[in-house]
């Protein structure tokens, strides 16, 4: 049996580049490229290990804007066979019961799979939600913060959580798991695979696309659950540096200390 | 020990900088004695000195000429990030800090950076990326500060295709010895007003002035980069793609070449890991480009290049966290093999001789029986050799090592420094391996500069 490793990937901004609008909360998206989420490149390394171990292919799913077509190209270089770009205004605004329910429904339209893997979090969202919430649509086992897959079966797998203790859980496939940075450390691609991923085709499907497997109600910002009222973003402390000379230094020292509230 | 520095002098510089801004005392002033030059070849520094630190050229004009009446040496100190002991005070006297004159102002239009002596590198790449400029060169270590990278002309890796610290210093202003202040250019492209001393101030390694201010030429941005390791099985494979690459048209940001076991030694200290299980021998090739597509037809070109010269496959980061870290890699190679090293060379021929320096070093090596790692900037023909630590070994052995590279430099038509600059522990070489009437020209400067010696004395001249 070929093995089917369905690998989740996002889109994010260089998140040490990216700059804020204070005053909007906005996250000002041009100041910074897009990439694969860090944590998503353990998922792909992951999903494209057991492929050389086992055989079999990798998927790479994404939703995002047509930007995010870059990610996937990535994605592909480091080993991702089929990419495939979720991409529709009416998928936009959603938060992570909706991303979970529209990922899931595309991976019931990409049909058999044996396992699904996905990053421990974005670094964006910060949630690490998605993944088991995906799981949950899909009526599949699941396991969080992988730091080791140990065994694959034809129908189980083997892994260590890392759930601050370690633990080893035996799942049954079809099952998704995230993973953890400490999974593996994610190769480089060669210079050849990326020239190739940017000749690759990248599958776009928008909501109409999944008609049969969705219910739009259930997408974009109409299907979410979450309001956000304000984003704030909090403001940047320095380190502030006093040097105090003379016999008063101790009555300054504790004024200073006083002014702050720290005493 | 009391310091031998007169009480007077101490107050009157207070009077100028504030008494806040004085560091004195010889065991306070440790943090100001030292630099990155590797300990065996460091001049022993001089503790009986008197730390000032002025906030404008005024100040530093003050000071200057206050050391100048009383014939008091001054040992300009930037961000203390040199190779051959340049800021090392090696006689009692002042030294001079210029770290609170950090300002930068960016001048869009014109993309000129007009920067304080005492702002580090690290700086004008952020004001300039604010800017949404690009500072091109990277001279060196980060927190550098700009007055020493142009006292000293630093180069850094991207030399090959940006130039060095010199190609981008459009005006400066300096105070002499006696204290004038001396503007020179400015925001200007084109200056051909007589006798270019801005550019003889530029790399005299703080013995003819001292730089306060600079105009630093910045340009746009080049938006997309790519870091590339190219495997070879061989140090020579390696070395010959690179003539290749240049004749194709491809001018690399930079085009380094790095071996096996420095470059492990290095990633393992840093908790890293090399991206490369092929190969004894690299290239580490970063391209950045104004054009996405462009970019990567180039990259074709690179492909077909390096295969045809033998490489394996080469290797991609093109994430800004992949890139850097291999980067850090490279740039922390000089201090993982620190520990066990006598001198750093940055010898520089022609960068199509390359090849046949590294085999005359490796043969160097081999008649002593040692190993000399040897990394560096392979595109524009400035390499650093290492002199290692070995058991039993005295002075003279380390430097005849060291004469014999020299020698080998020169008979290839190249130089015994390309960047670290002459300062305090190459002034012997230089007399050795100059033209007498060069150094008799640059002492002739030097006397009119500064008459009675008091700028970075022991430094540069022979």
């Amino acid at each position: 049996m070929s093995f089917h490793t369905i690998v989740l990937v996002k889109h994010v901004p260089d998140i040490e580049k990216v700059r804020f609008d204070v005053e909007t909360g906005r996250i000002d998206r041009s100041s910074a490229p897009g990439e694969i989420n860090p944590f998503d490149l353990n998922a792909v390394e992951v999903a494209v290990r057991l492929k050389e171990k086992l055989g079999g292919m990798v998927t790479a799913l994404c939703m995002g804007p047509p930007q995010a077509e870059s990610s996937l190209r990535d994605a592909i270089a480091r080993g991702v066979d089929r990419a495939v770009l979720l991409t529709d205004s009416r998928f936009a605004g959603a938060d992570t019961l909706a991303t979970s329910y529209t990922l899931a429904s595309a991976i019931r339209k990409i049909g058999r799979f044996n396992l699904v893997v996905c990053g421990e979090k974005t670094v964006d969202g910060d949630t690490g939600q998605v993944g088991p919430e995906v799981a949950e649509h899909l009526g599949i086992p699941h396991v969080a913060y992988v730091c080791e897959v140990r065994e694959v079966y034809d129908n189980r797998l083997v892994v260590v959580s890392d759930m601050g203790d370690k633990f080893l859980v035996e799942v049954m496939l079809p099952a998704l798991i995230t993973v953890t940075r400490d999974v593996c450390s994610p190769r480089l691609p060669t210079l050849r695979d990326i020239l190739r991923a940017r000749r690759s085709r990248i599958e776009v499907w928008d909501a109409d696309a999944l008609s049969g497997f969705i219910d739009i109600s259930r997408i974009g910002l109409k299907g979410s659950r979450t309001n956000v009222f304000r984003i704030v973003i909090p403001s940047e402390y320095h380190r502030r540096g006093v040097i105090l000379r003379g016999s008063d230094s101790v009555s300054k020292l504790v004024e200073a200390l006083r002014m702050e509230g720290l005493i | 020990m009391r310091s031998s520095i007169d009480r007077f002098i101490v107050e009157e510089l207070s009077s100028i900088v504030g008494e806040e801004n004085i560091v004195f005392g010889l065991d306070r002033v440790e943090s100001y004695l030292l630099d990155e030059t590797p300990p065996p070849i460091r001049p022993e520094p001089c503790r009986d000195i008197v730390v000032v630190k002025p906030a404008s050229t005024e100040e530093v004009s003050a000071i200057l000429k206050l050391a100048s009446d009383r014939m008091i040496p001054v040992f300009p100190r930037g961000g203390g990030t040199g190779l051959v002991g340049g800021c090392i005070p090696t006689r009692s006297g002042i030294v001079l800090c210029l770290e609170r004159m950090n300002r930068i102002e960016i001048d869009i239009d014109n993309m000129i950076a007009e920067v304080e002596a005492g702002a580090t590198l690290h700086d004008l790449i952020e004001a300039a990326d604010k800017a949404d400029l690009f500072f091109p060169p990277h001279p060196g270590d980060e927190y550098a500060q700009i007055g020493g990278l142009i006292a000293c002309n630093a180069g850094g890796a991207r030399a090959v295709r940006t130039g060095v610290m010199r190609n981008y210093v459009r005006g400066i202003e300096a105070v002499l010895p006696t204290g004038d202040v001396l503007k020179l250019g400015g925001k200007l492209l084109k200056n051909n007003t007589g006798y270019d001393i801005m550019q003889l101030i530029v790399g005299s390694e703080g013995t003819l002035a001292v730089i306060t201010k600079a105009f630093i030429r910045l340009y746009p941005k080049l938006p997309f980069s790519i870091t590339m390791v190219v495997p070879f099985d061989s140090r020579s494979k390696a070395l010959k793609t690179v003539p290749a690459i240049m004749k194709s048209g491809i001018t690399p940001l930079a085009l380094e070449y790095v071996e096996r076991i420095p470059v492990e030694l290095s990633a393992s200290r840093l908790g890293l890991e090399w991206p490369c299980r092929d190969g004894e021998a690299f290239l580490i090739i970063i391209l950045a480009e104004q054009d996405e597509d462009y970019l990567y037809r180039l990259c074709e070109k690179l492909l077909d290049i390096c295969l045809e010269f033998g490489s394996f496959e080469p290797i991609v980061a093109e994430r800004r966290d992949e890139q850097d870290r291999i980067l850090k890699i490279r740039s922390e190679i000089y201090t993982a093999l620190k520990p066990g090293m006598v001198d750093i060379l940055d010898v520089t021929v022609p960068p199509a001789s390359i090849g046949l320096l590294m085999d005359r070093v490796e043969e160097i090596a081999r008649s002593y029986g040692t190993y000399l790692p040897a990394y560096g900037h392979a595109g524009d023909g400035n390499i650093h050799v290492h002199i290692m630590r070995e058991e039993g070994w005295d002075t003279r052995i380390y430097d005849d090592i060291r004469d014999r590279i020299y020698s080998v430099a020169l008979e290839l038509g190249g130089v015994i420094t390309g960047e670290h600059g002459i300062g305090f522990v190459r002034k012997s070489s230089l007399l050795r391996f100059s033209n007498p009437v060069y150094i008799d020209l640059i002492r002739r400067i030097k006397q009119i500069f500064d008459p009675n010696n008091i700028l970075n004395p022991d430094k540069l001249l022979p």
